[in-house]
Formats: C-alpha cells, sequence, structure tokens
C-alpha cells in the first residue's frame, strides 16, 4: 500500500500528530472537499507505518454519518444465522479494539442520541459500553477518534451540543491557496500545469460567491474532477459545465454565473 | 438587441465571482447619463439595452471588476513600481487626488490616467480571462468604429485620441504626420503597462510622461500636415521625461481642455479616481470640490460609498432609492379598468379562478377573482436576510429551542425492518422455524425506535400592498418600512422552521381589482430552501392593494394538497382589506364590510379544508375588524411594528402546539 497522496497546507500534520501523541480525539472543521478525509486516510498511513509491531490490516475505519445512523450501527448488533444470533462489532467497536483511528466523517448528519455513545471514548475513560452484551471494551491504546463537519452547513439546522464539541480538539481547513490547490489538481487530475492554474484561480473566483448565493464553494474534489476531465480529451468548458456548474447549485442564476466565469478562464 | 434587465441576477453575481464586491446594476438609456451619473462603488452603471449579445455586458463588469483585482483605486504615491524612472516627487504619498494635484490641468491628468489604467486592465483581462477574448475583441472593434474622426481634432485632441485607441488595441492609427513623434513616444510608455508585473504606480508613472506629451501639443485648431499611418511597433521608453514644472493657463483654460469621448463598455473617471468618494459626481465637479472640505461636504450617501471604498461597510446593502409614497399607487391603477360584467377566466398553469361571497346577496359570485402566481424579481443577494439573523441572535436559539422541544412528539417502536438496532422477537422465531423447515427465512426480523414527527406545512403569506412601503420612525437597524420588518420577521422563522423539518412556503400577495390578483411565490411548500430564496425574500418590494379573500382561498388550496396533517396558513398584515373593487357596487359604505365579509368566508373555507389560520397584524385599530373575522386565538394585533418578529415568532410556536395531530 502506498502513501495517500496529501501536502500540508500548514501546521494541521504537527497538530495532529501532537493530539495524537496525547490520544485527544480530533475535529476537522473545513467545507466540503477541502481535503479533510485525504487529510486523515494520511495522518493513519503515517501513524500505522511509524508504530513498532505489526500495523493493524485497517489504519483507518471511516464512518459516514447521517439522519438514520443509529447508535447500534455504531457498536454493532445481533446477527440471525441458523445457530442462534451472534454479535457484530459495529466500526466504531472494531476501531476501539484493534487501535485504528475512527473516522466519524461529516458528524453533525447524525442523531445527537447517537453521537452521545462517542462520549466515553473521548475522556480519560477511553471506553465504550456495549449495552446489548453488558460488557465494556477498553479501547487500545492506540485508538483515536477523528470527527469531521463543515460550519457552512450549521446556519440553520445542524450543529454539534457542546458536551460533544469539547471533547475534542479543532483543526480547521479551509481551500488551499492557488499555488498549492493548482499542484493538488496537477497531480491528482494529471493535467498540465496552466490547466491546473487555470482551474485552481476559476475556483478561487467562484469562491468569491458568498454562503448568500452558494451553499459551498466549488471544492479542490470538484476542480480535480473538472480536471480529470480535461485530461481525458473532455473540452475544458464542457467538463466545468459537468464538473462545476452543474455541481454547486440548482439556482438559474448562480448557474448562468459560473459558467459565464468558466467560459471567461477558458477559451473552448 | 440584449437588454439587461433579465440579466441582472446573473451578471451581478458573475461580478462578485471576479472581484469579491456585491453591487447594484442600474440601467440607463442615455450615454449623457453615463457621464453626469458615473459609477460607484456600490453601483454599476450599465446601458439598459446593447446592439450586440450578453457578452457586452461581461465585457464591461469584467473591466469594472479587474479595477479592484488591480488595485486601482488604491494608488500609494510613496509606493515603488518595477518599470519606471521615478518621475513622483520623493516624500509625496497619498492617492490619485494627490497626483491630480501635481498638474495644472487636473482634468487631463485624470483622464490620461484612466485611459493608460484601462489599457493596463484591458491587457490584463485578454491574459486572464482567454475565454472572453473573442468578445473583448468584438467590444473594441465596436468601439474604434465610432470614434471621433481625427483631422477635425485639434493636436492634443488627437493625440488624446490616438492614445484611446491604443487602449482600445488599436495596432495603427492614422494621424498627421507632426503628431507621430508625440504619438509613438506616448505607445512606447503605454506599451509598457501590458506587462503582468505592472502595477497602478506604473499607470501613475506613466500618466506622468503621456501628460507632458499632450500638454506641450497645442489644442486650437487641427493639426496640419499629410496623415499617414504611425504603427505601434515596439520602442524602448526615452528616458527624457520630466515632472512638469508650472504650466502657463489661462482662465477658463479647463473649460476648453481636452475631453475624452468616453468608451461605452468602460466607466467614466468620476470622483473615485480621484480618491475623494464614490458618490458618482462627474469628474469637472469632483475636481471643482477637490477641497480639504469635501468628506465633510459629502451626503450620507457619499459616506456610505466612501466607508464601502474601504471595505468597511458591506456594499451590498446600499441604500436604495425611497420607495413611491404610501399608497400612491402610480399611474398603471388609475388607468385599470375593472369590470364588473362576469367570471374570469383562468389560462395556463398559473392563474386561478375563485368565487367571492357576496353578504349582501347572500351567494357566491363564481369565478369572480383571477390569482396569477408570479416569482418575484430576484433581489441581490441573500445577505439581507443574514443581517437580519444577525440582528435577532438573541432570539433564535430560543425559538429553535422551543420548537425542537415540540418535535419529535415521541418515539414509537417498529418491527420487521431489515435494519435496526434489535432482533424482533417475533420475526426471529419465524425466520428461526423457516430455517428449521428448510424454508428461506425473511430478512425483516430487527426492530427500531423511531421518533415520532410533528408533520407540519405552513404557508406564510406577507401583505404587499403599497401601505407596506410606509416609513417606520427612525431605527439603528436600517429596517425603513413595514414590508421590511416582515421580511424581517419571516427570515427569521425560517430558519427555527427548516430546523424542526416543517414544510413552509413563503408567499406575498397584493391586487388591482378582482381580474389581478398577485400571489408572489418566494418558496413554494414543495421547494427546497436555496440561495435564490433568500433574493427572492429580498426582491419582494410595495405592490398595490389587499384582496385577502382570493389569496386565502388560493393558499388554503396549495396547503390542502399538501400531506402534512397539520397545516397552518399565518397572513401578515399591515391593515384592512381593501381592493378598489371589492363591493364597490353597493356604495362606498359597504365596501368594508364587503371586504370583512368575503374574507371571514374565505377563514371559514380554510378551517373546512383542515387549514388552521392565523392572521397578524400592525394596525393598531386591527383588533376592530379581525374580532370579527377569526377566533380569539387566531388573530394577533401588535402595537409597535418594530415587535413583529417577536410576535410571529411566538404566535408560530403556539400555533404549531396547538394543532391536533391526527
Amino acid at each position: 500500500m502506498t502513501a495517500p497522496f496529501y501536502l500540508p497546507a500548514g501546521d494541521e500534520v504537527d497538530l495532529f500528530r501532537a493530539a495524537y501523541d496525547q490520544r485527544i480525539p480530533v475535529l476537522l472543521k473545513g467545507p466540503t472537499g477541502c481535503g479533510k478525509t485525504r487529510f486523515v486516510e494520511y495522518m493513519a498511513w503515517e501513524i500505522a507505518k511509524q508504530r513498532t509491531g505489526a500495523p493493524p490490516d485497517e489504519p483507518l475505519v471511516t464512518i459516514t454519518c447521517h439522519d438514520d445512523l443509529t447508535a447500534a450501527d455504531l457498536v454493532g448488533r445481533y446477527l440471525l444465522s441458523a445457530e442462534g444470533t451472534t454479535w457484530l462489532d459495529g466500526p466504531l467497536t472494531r476501531a476501539a479494539r484493534t487501535g485504528a483511528i475512527c473516522y466519524l466523517d461529516e458528524v453533525v448528519e447524525a442523531r445527537k442520541d447517537t453521537t452521545v455513545v462517542l462520549h466515553s471514548l473521548t475522556d480519560h475513560r477511553r471506553m465504550l459500553p456495549l449495552e446489548r452484551l453488558g460488557t465494556t471494551v477498553a479501547a487500545h491504546p492506540d485508538f483515536l477518534l477523528v470527527v469531521s463537519y463543515n460550519p457552512g452547513y450549521q446556519v440553520t439546522s445542524k450543529d454539534l451540543k457542546p458536551s460533544t464539541r469539547q471533547r475534542f480538539l479543532a483543526i480547521e481547513f479551509g481551500y488551499p491557496d492557488a499555488d498549492l490547490e493548482a499542484e493538488i489538481i496537477a497531480h491528482e487530475a494529471g493535467v498540465p500545469a496552466d490547466v491546473a492554474e487555470a482551474l485552481a484561480a476559476l475556483g478561487a473566483r467562484i469562491r468569491n460567491l458568498d454562503a448568500a448565493d452558494l451553499v459551498d464553494g466549488p471544492s479542490t474534489r470538484l476542480l480535480v474532477h473538472a480536471g480529470a476531465l480535461i485530461g481525458r480529451g473532455v473540452a475544458p468548458r464542457r467538463a466545468c459545465d459537468l464538473a462545476l456548474v452543474l455541481a454547486t447549485s440548482d439556482d438559474r442564476d448562480v448557474q448562468d454565473a459560473v459558467r459565464q466565469v468558466t467560459h471567461a478562464v477558458f477559451a473552448a | 438587441m440584449t437588454a439587461l434587465a433579465p440579466l441582472t441576477g446573473s451578471l451581478s453575481l458573475y461580478y462578485r465571482a471576479l472581484c469579491g464586491r456585491g453591487c447594484e446594476l442600474v440601467p440607463y438609456d442615455d450615454d449623457a447619463e453615463l457621464r453626469q451619473r458615473p459609477d460607484t462603488a456600490t453601483t454599476v452603471r450599465l446601458p439598459s439595452h446593447v446592439h450586440s449579445g450578453p457578452s457586452w455586458y461581461q465585457v464591461a463588469l469584467t473591466h469594472r471588476a479587474l479595477h479592484h483585482e488591480l488595485g486601482t483605486f488604491e494608488l500609494a504615491l510613496d509606493r515603488p513600481e518595477p518599470f519606471f524612472r521615478r518621475l513622483r516627487p520623493a516624500g509625496l504619498s497619498g492617492g490619485l487626488d494627490r497626483f491630480a494635484g501635481l498638474f495644472g490641468r487636473t482634468a487631463l491628468a485624470v483622464e490620461v490616467f484612466t485611459v493608460l489604467e484601462d489599457l493596463r486592465v484591458d491587457t490584463a483581462a485578454l491574459r486572464l480571462f482567454p475565454g472572453l477574448a473573442p468578445a473583448y475583441e468584438r467590444v473594441r472593434d465596436d468601439e474604434l468604429a465610432t470614434r471621433p474622426d481625427l483631422a477635425e481634432l485639434p493636436p492634443r485632441s488627437a493625440a488624446a485620441e490616438a492614445l484611446v485607441r491604443l487602449s482600445l488595441g488599436a495596432t495603427s492609427i492614422r494621424l498627421p504626420q507632426p503628431l507621430h513623434p508625440a504619438v509613438t513616444r506616448m505607445a512606447a510608455v503605454a506599451k509598457v503597462l501590458a506587462d503582468r508585473e505592472s502595477t497602478v504606480e506604473s499607470t501613475a508613472e506613466a500618466a506622468i510622461r503621456c501628460y507632458g506629451v499632450l500638454a506641450r501639443l497645442p489644442n486650437l485648431t487641427p493639426a496640419a500636415g499629410p496623415d499617414e499611418d504611425v504603427a505601434f511597433t515596439e520602442s524602448a521608453v526615452d528616458d527624457g521625461f520630466t515632472l512638469p514644472g508650472q504650466e502657463f493657463r489661462l482662465e477658463g483654460d479647463e473649460v476648453f481642455d481636452v475631453r475624452f469621448a468616453p468608451v461605452h463598455y468602460r466607466d467614466v473617471p468620476g470622483p473615485r479616481y480621484l480618491g475623494l468618494s464614490a458618490s458618482g459626481m462627474p469628474l469637472t465637479e469632483a475636481i471643482l470640490r477637490m477641497t480639504g472640505e469635501e468628506s465633510q461636504a459629502a451626503d450620507e450617501f457619499t459616506q456610505r460609498s466612501l466607508a464601502a471604498e474601504s471595505g468597511q461597510v458591506d456594499v451590498t446593502t446600499v441604500q436604495r432609492p425611497p420607495e413611491p409614497l404610501p399608497h400612491d399607487h402610480g399611474p398603471d391603477l388609475e388607468d385599470h379598468h375593472h369590470g364588473e360584467t362576469g367570471p374570469v377566466h383562468a389560462n395556463g398553469r398559473h392563474e386561478f379562478a375563485y368565487p367571492e361571497w357576496d353578504h349582501r346577496a347572500g351567494e357566491y359570485l363564481a369565478d369572480w377573482c383571477l390569482v396569477r402566481e408570479k416569482r418575484p424579481r430576484s433581489g441581490r443577494s441573500g445577505r439581507a436576510h443574514r443581517d437580519a439573523l444577525k440582528r435577532n441572535r438573541a432570539l433564535l436559539p430560543a425559538l429553535t429551542a422551543q420548537l425542537e422541544r415540540m418535535a419529535p412528539l415521541g418515539r414509537r417502536r417498529r418491527t420487521r425492518l431489515r435494519h435496526g438496532d434489535d432482533l424482533d422477537l417475533d420475526a426471529c422465531v419465524e425466520a428461526m422455524a423457516d430455517l428449521r423447515t428448510g424454508r428461506t427465512p425473511g430478512e425483516a426480523v430487527y426492530s427500531a425506535l423511531e421518533p415520532v414527527a410533528r408533520e407540519v406545512a405552513v404557508a406564510f403569506a406577507l401583505d404587499l400592498s403599497s401601505s407596506t412601503a410606509e416609513r417606520l420612525p427612525e431605527r439603528d437597524d436600517g429596517i425603513r418600512r413595514i414590508l421590511d420588518l416582515e421580511r424581517e420577521s419571516v427570515a427569521l422563522l425560517l430558519e427555527a422552521v427548516e430546523r424542526v423539518g416543517d414544510s413552509y412556503g413563503i408567499y406575498g400577495f397584493s391586487g388591482t381589482g378582482r381580474e389581478d390578483v398577485v400571489v408572489s411565490v418566494v418558496k413554494s411548500l414543495d421547494e427546497r430552501r436555496t440561495p435564490a430564496t433568500l433574493r427572492r425574500l429580498d426582491g419582494l418590494v410595495p405592490q398595490h392593494t389587499t384582496r385577502m379573500g382570493p389569496a386565502i382561498r388560493h393558499l388554503t388550496r396549495r396547503l390542502a394538497t399538501h400531506g402534512a396533517p397539520s397545516k397552518l396558513l399565518v397572513l401578515v398584515s399591515d391593515g384592512r382589506p381593501f381592493d378598489l373593487d371589492y363591493g364597490q357596487r353597493y356604495g362606498q359604505d359597504a365596501v368594508l364590510d364587503y371586504a370583512l365579509a368575503d374574507t371571514t368566508r374565505a377563514l371559514a373555507e380554510a378551517r373546512l379544508a383542515g387549514v388552521r389560520p392565523y392572521l397578524i397584524t400592525v394596525d393598531p385599530a386591527g383588533g376592530d375588524y379581525l374580532r370579527t373575522m377569526c377566533d380569539p386565538d387566531e388573530y394577533h394585533v401588535i402595537a409597535d411594528p418594530r415587535d413583529l418578529p417577536v410576535a410571529l415568532a411566538r404566535l408560530y410556536v403556539t400555533a404549531r402546539r396547538a394543532w391536533p395531530v391526527t
């Protein structure tokens, strides 16, 4: 397995490492597609590589949170088989037992009564009660909990409870600066530097549309997608239409404006 | 022929994307108007129609947006630049006003600076936006085709015109031979500004040099000598330039000085180019007012623009021109003919015919009112919405907490699920029996506790009658009209409603007679909230009169088809129902009773359809007529309009709680 590609934008690698050394749970805040998940993958790989002894098969357990995620989805449940019932650990329990990093992506999407099960893992107890088994799992010494969320979505309906939020060390992510973003696009999409630079500049301009116009600006991921299409021979304007214009908004005026900007940046 | 009006929404967003600033696009019909009222920090003026395609507007806005990106209005005389031997006096700091003060002919200096800066901006535009290059070239070629005839201009004006053409990308110009050396010198200087490293200070240095060339030319009669093409080839900037010294001026010379013919797609130099303000006064006036007292003499709009220019205020919340006076319906109403002659006919998907209750006759008038659904025009941004939330920061958490406490109503265990927290014992026994007997067991062997949500659909209907344009007493928060307060209240409430997951629609209603009742759809019940919702809310404007009956019937119809068991209709109004032909045939004295009776009947129809109506009014006399129309718990009179946001929020919480779950 090779290391995931990640270019640090600041001191986030050092911060994460310091938090890991102290086993302080980490909260990653940042807009969608700015590299949070890739960063966790990179850090999990780095940490697993440096650990003494055999690295776990699964250095990172990722859970994508959503409205219907229940505590059982995290902790585990009984399955029915011909022999009777058998217990199956959920991903959180599995990570706590094996010492993996457990990453809950978009944690605020989960119901508040679900995220409460994290509490005992995120303080000095470092344990996970399994109510249905009547037992408790003590977290492996290498286990760390990482959660992420997009503050841009917090305007209306979702937020972390203070009692949950205050258990984490927060690292804030933004979009990388234009040069770094161009480098990322060039690497990930395999496009020449000039195309990558144009895409990065285009992304920066569209992000000038604020939250009142656009829920989220185009992410680095979207720019990479556009670059990938261009790399496969799709005309840049068409590629941006598919990857950026239609993906960033359903609002006709916003789409028209974004399309005008892409058509201004790319000649064909 | 392309019109600006339908493009304003996307074009203002395009401008914001390019430079990160909001602006109001203001159309003009006459070029002279532009010369009299240049752009400001918050306003961009564009022709209402152009003979070419929409890309003309893009070019015009790109040019203006790049002024901000390239620092046109942030000249700092003490800042170094990479290309020219410095002619700016040592120790001189400040912006273009100080710069213009170096010259005898201030207006000429500003015009020269402006055209050179335009050249720098356009060159950068072509470099940064290759996709726009063809449109740019078309627009510039069209401009070049309509420039003044050089043969008729005196030498200084002709050389200045040559400079403008150079900035428009002309590669050669036919000029009287004696002018060639001057124009060639200026062209060599101007070429430097095409370099990507050039700055606004480079433009200032170039302007000193070109001014020097122009100021030495006579400006009385057209230049003599044979016309010959001068080609702008690469040539080195000669180093013989100096800062112009004392100039011999005749009184009134400024009046006869060079006036650069404007380039249509560019902004014209105004006081912003002098670092004074952004209030849009013409250049000449700005120069005359170029004194230390300028900023004190500036009106409020100028002050705002100044602050906007320096980034101190949000430019998207620009003061709008005053709304029409209360109850001024305008000429269109005077001309409106309201026949009393029979039923209306609904055509298309957005028109609906409704009956009206004639309480005198004791019968319905079938198909008597025509309701038309319309999308309101979009405001410039949803920023007003965010400002409203800021102002009500203290109120929102309490409101959402109240609503959240109501939902969910509890939990219920659902059984026989394919996914769930626990095994469902009954289903497990059946599955095991199937297994033991060799049959395929069912997979739905789980149970789960699921929240029981209270399903509510609510339609908020805002009165858009012209009286909502009435000014409120002076407030600190900038809310000036009842309509602004209505908007503010809905802005706050929709955040809370969104949070608890109720379905909601936002509508405005107004009318100009029974054949023209307009329901403005900001957000329909089934739509998701998007940034466009907030822009449309921001775009609601006071209109005509308040014919409540058909609006209630229409929104009842919309709610009745919604699946939610609890349906609420919340009307926010500032006065009693009134329309031009609402019961007029029974005489003026009968109008109020007629309108109240029809509205009362419409409310009764709503209740019958399972829709619970609530009326909230800022009319102090509202209690007098509302008590005849509604149950006491269905209406709320607010003595002080400023309490509307809080009152509406409370009313919604109460209404939602009172409505039984079916």
